[in-house]
Order: structure tokens, then C-alpha cells, then sequence
């Protein structure tokens, strides 16, 4: 078991080899759904490492870009490349084996499972277990000292063996980056984290993504500046489906085009 | 053996030591011993026949239950792989030449093989989605099976179906199962078999991921699995185990006819399954054993004994869609403060009236049957052991007093039973 283990982490690092290319690199990407163009032809690179934030108004298409690049909608147009790889055609599946890893707006976890179980579920592949029917998962002590190794990371170890569905908002979403990052990929995408959440709650998940995403490529899609500014390295501005400004957080904040975009979404909104 | 007390148990006891412990083996030596034991409690011809019956049942409902309950895949012809498993091994009996060299208690693995054969060929199209589309994939499969079985008559034998004779087979250690006792120890050590295959295939990484994949198939895309594939494997192996059942249905009966495979075959499998309770990997085993023996008990005892089925299907969906074994596991945390015998006596008050007034409907039912569709000049009906005339006018009041006192006392004392419930249920010291 422990060799296949290893198997897949030395082919994710034969990825990483490949070259210098970026974590992410998205070439002209469109997306429309019927006539409507939502996704209107984005370029981006986001290099290893990178802590990456995608903001914008409302409707800008931060969450249909993130299922474009999850392989959960198909793309109508250019490409994604993860670590240099082309992903054309890829389903979720094949996309999170080659190292990268979601979570989503809404929290999606599997409510009637033990939190233990969600994160021994997510381990699974990444362990080299696949769909074998000859081991049993209660007898690897890898499997259950790495489960556990994520719940003492994510402060859920007090709630082990309850089912999923019956914690806390805060701690299904603290699960959910669990679930995300238990599989050890090194690009992690995170959607709204801190959504729907009180201040003391966000400053909680904030450290949380903080300590587990270390040395990983964070992109997220979030609307709380103040997580932003305090989170990421690297900000984009998507407004409409294109994105207007990419750069460091002080040099958006000040860019003339970004706070027309905002001023102007904000009192679209108003009206 | 609740999903979650079961794995908290298995996880608790990995965090000490990985391995056997004596509270996970306990169960399965207590099943094991006490179907050794049975022939020799219920030693008539017809116990035996109904046992053999019931395991059979057991296996295929287990293997049923891999679908429905442990992968969320809602099947209405799965009757089809233990019938092709069936039919494969009645073939097989009647390859003389091959069968006398063939000792019979590996027969099964056959039927086994060739279900599985089946649910690779099935599977490979039906599992892209779960749902809707796989309900009706799997509806139009079996009919078209079904309806295969009277066209292809070389395979299926038409009409009257095949049969073949188990005794043609090497003996085994002497024995030719020449008599049903011999065959029954033959299906429980399949039953034995397949029951733990089947328990240890739900603790494994497709076994865990098949739950996963029932409760939201999108995020264990993310995870790194194919829905599909998880679905596929499942599927496949309950074919396998369906197709074990049709072996030992082969064995036992030594004939296999359309009505092996069809859907309605296929529907009583589901409300098997669903009576005893989907959520419980011991559930379906309620189911059988229940239902079998309404089946064959009751049924001897009145023309009706579907109806009686069909209402108490209806009753499981409505008020306890935990079925059977939701319905014993509920229990658990008021055992587990220790407050079962608060339970007792309300239980008593409530439930013994509500089963007699239950009786006094079924006693209706019967003597309006009687009544109207009995022999002409026989004016006479035993029920419950007691002899009268159903053209009278006392033993109408009897059973309507009996419906209506009974129902009235159980509506009475039902709140008392709810309270006493509540009480059941809170830990002493909190606030109730």
C-alpha cells in the first residue's frame, strides 16, 4: 500500500518537473451558456505557490470560472493548463488526480457520514486505495492516523464521530477545506470560504486556510476584502467575464479601472 | 450494527490496535451456531423447507441491498441476475459429464460467476447516472430478460422452464443431498459465506466510497473517483451475489421457470429489502426472514395473506421508512441510557390494544371474503381457532367491538407512550 502511496506522489512530482510552468495557466477561456457569453475570453496565469484571490461584483462569473477550471462545466473555448498539462475534456475525477482539489459556494459534504469518514473518503485516492475491494479501510493505520492527522488540523478532532450534517456551519466549512486539501494536492481552489459567516468565525477560517494551504497554490474566489488583503499575494479582478487587473493587493486597490468596476457594479445594484 | 455505532466501534478499536477484536467476531459466531443449530429446534420437513427458502432470500435481498441501500441505485430487475445465475446452473446440472465430476457445493460459485457476467455487461451502460435513468434502464432490461425467457426456449426452456437433478453431482465427502437437511447446511454455509463477503465489501475503499457516492456523487467526483465506476463495481458484485442465491435456488428446488426473472420477482425483492430496512447493513435479512414466513405461514392460513403484505409495505414506507430494522435500531440510545424498561408498560398499553384492533380489521376483512365469495351452503369460517357462522349477526359485533375498542384504547394511551418516549430518549440531569 505504502509503495503505491508513493507512487502517486513521485507522479505529481514528475508533474511539477515539468518545466518551470505556471500552477494554472488559462489561455483565451470562454464559457457561454446559450447566447449568453458569461466567461468572455480570460487569460491567467497563477505560478506555484501563489496565493491567488479572484475578486468581483456580483455575476462577474468568479464561480463559473472555477467550475470551467474544476472540469465541472465543459469549456466553450481556449484552455486550462494545470502545471503545463492541458485538461480539454477531463472529468472532475481525472482533473483531482493530477493534483487539484475544490471546494464550493454552497458547503458539499456527505451530511450522513461521520466528520472521521468524510475525511478518511477523501483520502482514499491519494493513498493509492482506488477502487480496490481487498483491503478493508478500518485496518490501514495509515488511513486513520492520516484522517486524524487533517481533524487535529482542522480543530475537528472534538467532533470525530458525529455525523457531518449536524455540526456547525463554521465546522461543515472548516470539513469542507479538510475534505479539499485531505487528498494532498498542491493546487487548492476554495470558493467563498468564509461566506454566511460571523467576524469571529471568518478570522477562524482564515487562520485555518493560512496554516493548511502552506506551500500549496491557493486560488480563491471571495467577496470579504478583509480576507483578502489579509490572505492572498496575488489579486484578479474579473468584471463581466474578463478580467480587468491582475497584481499585487496595494497596486488593485489602487487601479483606477477596479474601482470604476466596483463603484459602478455597486450602484448598479443600488438602482 | 448501526452504520455509525458499527464504524465508531471499528474505528475506536483500529485507534488501539488494528485487528480482530472478540465484539466484531461475537455476532457472526452467534449466527453461525444458531443456524447449526435450528434444524435440530424445528426438526419438521416443512421448517426445513422454509429455512432453505428463507436463506436463499437472504443472500439475494443482501445482494439486493447492495444497490439500494449501500450505492442509492433503485433497481427493478435485479431478479434477473439471480434467475440467469439459476438457469446457468440447472444448465450446468445437466451437463452430465461435467457435473459428475463437479462436487455440488461449489455449484453456487457458477450461478455466482454468471450473474456477475451479466452485471458486467448491464452495469457497463446502466450506471452512468444513478437515479431515474438507472430505475428505467434496469426496468427495461428485466422485462426484456423476462421476455426473452419465452422466446429463447433452449437456455430459458419456455413456459415450463428447465430442471435438472443435484444428485448427479461428485459426492461430496460421501454426501449426495439426497435430503433436504443436507441441502439446508449447504445454502447456510453459502449464506455464512456471502453475508461476510458481502459486510467486508461495504467496509472496503469501493465499499466506503459507494456510501459516499449515494450521498453526493459530485463531491466524490472531487475526490478523485468516478461516480460511474463506483456504481459499476457495486453493481457488479451484487450480481455476483445474486447470482450466488440463483445458484443455491438451483440447488434447492431443481427447476427455474420465467417467474425466477420477472419483474415481479423483481418487485417483491424490493419490498423485501425495503420492509426489512435499507439503511442497516443487517436489514434485508429482517426483511427475508419476515417475509418468507408471511409467505408460507400465512398464506396457509388465508387466500388474503397479500393483501396483509401489501398494507404493511404500505404502513413501512409511510411511518417507518427505516423499515424493520430502523425501527429495533431507534432503540438504541434510550438502551444505551439504560431507559429501555421505562418503555415497557406503555409499550404494553398501547401496542396490545393496536394489534387487537388490527386483528378485529383483519377479522372483518375475512368474514366479508368468507361471506361473500365462500361455498354455497357453507355458512361456517375458522378464525383464530374459533368455528361460526358468518351469516349470524353475533360474530360481527364481536369483531367490530373487538376493531374499535382496541383502535380506541391504543389512540388513548398513545400520548402516555410518546411522553414516556421523550423520556426514554433525555439523559438524566438535562432538562427535558
Amino acid at each position: 500500500m505504502l509503495a503505491r502511496g508513493k507512487y502517486t506522489r513521485w507522479e505529481r512530482s514528475m508533474n511539477m518537473q515539468q518545466g518551470t510552468a505556471p500552477a494554472l495557466d488559462l489561455d483565451g477561456l470562454r464559457k457561454s451558456f446559450g447566447k449568453t457569453e458569461i466567461i468572455r475570453g480570460v487569460d491567467l496565469k497563477i505560478g506555484r505557490g501563489e496565493r491567488h484571490a479572484i475578486i468581483g461584483p456580483n455575476g462577474a462569473g468568479k464561480s463559473t470560472l472555477f467550475n470551467l477550471i474544476t472540469g465541472r462545466f465543459p469549456v466553450s473555448g481556449g484552455s486550462v493548463r494545470l502545471h503545463g498539462q492541458d485538461l480539454a475534456g477531463m472529468a472532475p475525477f481525472q482533473i483531482n488526480r493530477m493534483g487539484l482539489s475544490r471546494s464550493f459556494q454552497i458547503t458539499n459534504i456527505f451530511p450522513a457520514m461521520t466528520v472521521f469518514e468524510n475525511v478518511r473518503c477523501s483520502l482514499l485516492w491519494s493513498k493509492g486505495y482506488k477502487y480496490s475491494f481487498w483491503n478493508l479501510v478500518a485496518r490501514s493505520k495509515d488511513l486513520t492516523d492520516g484522517a486524524d492527522a487533517i481533524l487535529e488540523q482542522i480543530n475537528l478532532t472534538s467532533r470525530r464521530d458525529l455525523p457531518a450534517g449536524v455540526l456547525s456551519y463554521a465546522e461543515q466549512r472548516a470539513l469542507e477545506i479538510g475534505i479539499t486539501i485531505a487528498g494532498g494536492a498542491d493546487v487548492i481552489m476554495l470558493d467563498e470560504p468564509t461566506a454566511g459567516m460571523s467576524h469571529s468565525e471568518t478570522d477562524y477560517i482564515v487562520d485555518l486556510i493560512r496554516k493548511v494551504t502552506e506551500n500549496k497554490t491557493l486560488i480563491m474566489v471571495e467577496h470579504d476584502m478583509g480576507v483578502v488583503f489579509g490572505l492572498a499575494d496575488q489579486i484578479s479582478v474579473l468584471v463581466y467575464g474578463e478580467i480587468i487587473a491582475t497584481g499585487k493587493p496595494e497596486d488593485v486597490r489602487g487601479n483606477p479601472k477596479v474601482q470604476e468596476a466596483y463603484l459602478g457594479a455597486a450602484l448598479e445594484e443600488e438602482h | 450494527m448501526t452504520e455509525t455505532s458499527q464504524k465508531t466501534a471499528a474505528s475506536a478499536a483500529t485507534a488501539k490496535a488494528p485487528g480482530l477484536t472478540f465484539a466484531m467476531v461475537l455476532p457472526w459466531i452467534i449466527a453461525a451456531v444458531f443456524l447449526i443449530l435450528m434444524p435440530y429446534i424445528f426438526t419438521s420437513n416443512s421448517a426445513i423447507t422454509i429455512m432453505n427458502k428463507m436463506a436463499v432470500t437472504i443472500i439475494f435481498a443482501l445482494a439486493y441491498n447492495m444497490l439500494l441501500g449501500q450505492g442509492g441505485m433503485l433497481s427493478f430487475g435485479h431478479a434477473v441476475y439471480m434467475g440467469v445465475g439459476g438457469f446457468a446452473c440447472v444448465h450446468i446440472m445437466n451437463v452430465d459429464d461435467f457435473f459428475a465430476n463437479l462436487p455440488l457445493p461449489i455449484l453456487p460459485l457458477f450461478g455466482g460467476l454468471f450473474g456477475m457476467g451479466l452485471a458486467t455487461i448491464v452495469g457497463a451502460f446502466s450506471t452512468r447516472s444513478a437515479g431515474t435513468v438507472f430505475a428505467m434502464i434496469s426496468l427495461g432490461v428485466g422485462e426484456l430478460i423476462a421476455a426473452c425467457s419465452i422466446i429463447i426456449v433452449a437456455f430459458f426452456g419456455g413456459e415450463e422452464g428447465i430442471s435438472g437433478d443435484r444428485t448427479y453431482g461428485l459426492p461430496f465427502f460421501g454426501v449426495e443431498f439426497l435430503q433436504q437437511i443436507e441441502v439446508y447446511y449447504l445454502i447456510v454455509f453459502w449464506l455464512m459465506v456471502s453475508t461476510l463477503l458481502m459486510y467486508l465489501f461495504s467496509r472496503t475503499p469501493v465499499g466506503r466510497m459507494a456510501n459516499a457516492v449515494r450521498d453526493n456523487p459530485e463531491r466524490a467526483e472531487f475526490l478523485g473517483y468516478s461516480a460511474r465506476s463506483v456504481r459499476f463495481y457495486s453493481f457488479v458484485a451484487s450480481g455476483f451475489f445474486a447470482g450466488i442465491a440463483g445458484g443455491l435456488f438451483a440447488i434447492n428446488y431443481e427447476i427455474l421457470t420465467e417467474g425466477n426473472l420477472n419483474l415481479s420477482a423483481s418487485g417483491v425483492i424490493l419490498l423485501i429489502t425495503f420492509l426489512g430496512g435499507v439503511g442497516f447493513f443487517f436489514g434485508p435479512i429482517i426483511g427475508a426472514i419476515v417475509f418468507t414466513l408471511l409467505q408460507t405461514v400465512l398464506s396457509l392460513q388465508t387466500e388474503l395473506w397479500q393483501l396483509y403484505v401489501g398494507a404493511l409495505f404500505v404502513a413501512t414506507v409511510m411511518y417507518f421508512p427505516g423499515g424493520l430494522a430502523g425501527l429495533i435500531m431507534m432503540h438504541t440510545p434510550a438502551a444505551r441510557l439504560g431507559k429501555l424498561k421505562l418503555l415497557l408498560v406503555p409499550y404494553i398499553k398501547t401496542l396490545i390494544p393496536g394489534i387487537l384492533g388490527v386483528f378485529g380489521i383483519a377479522a372483518l376483512i375475512e368474514m366479508v371474503f368468507h361471506a361473500r365469495h365462500g361455498a354455497v351452503g357453507e355458512e361456517e369460517m375458522t378464525l383464530f381457532w374459533i368455528t361460526f357462522n358468518t351469516h349470524g349477526v353475533l360474530p360481527w359485533i364481536v369483531a367490530i367491538a373487538v376493531t374499535v375498542v382496541g383502535l380506541w384504547l391504543a389512540k388513548r394511551n398513545a400520548p402516555e407512550m410518546k411522553e414516556c418516549w421523550h423520556a426514554a430518549n433525555t439523559p438524566d440531569g438535562s432538562a427535558a
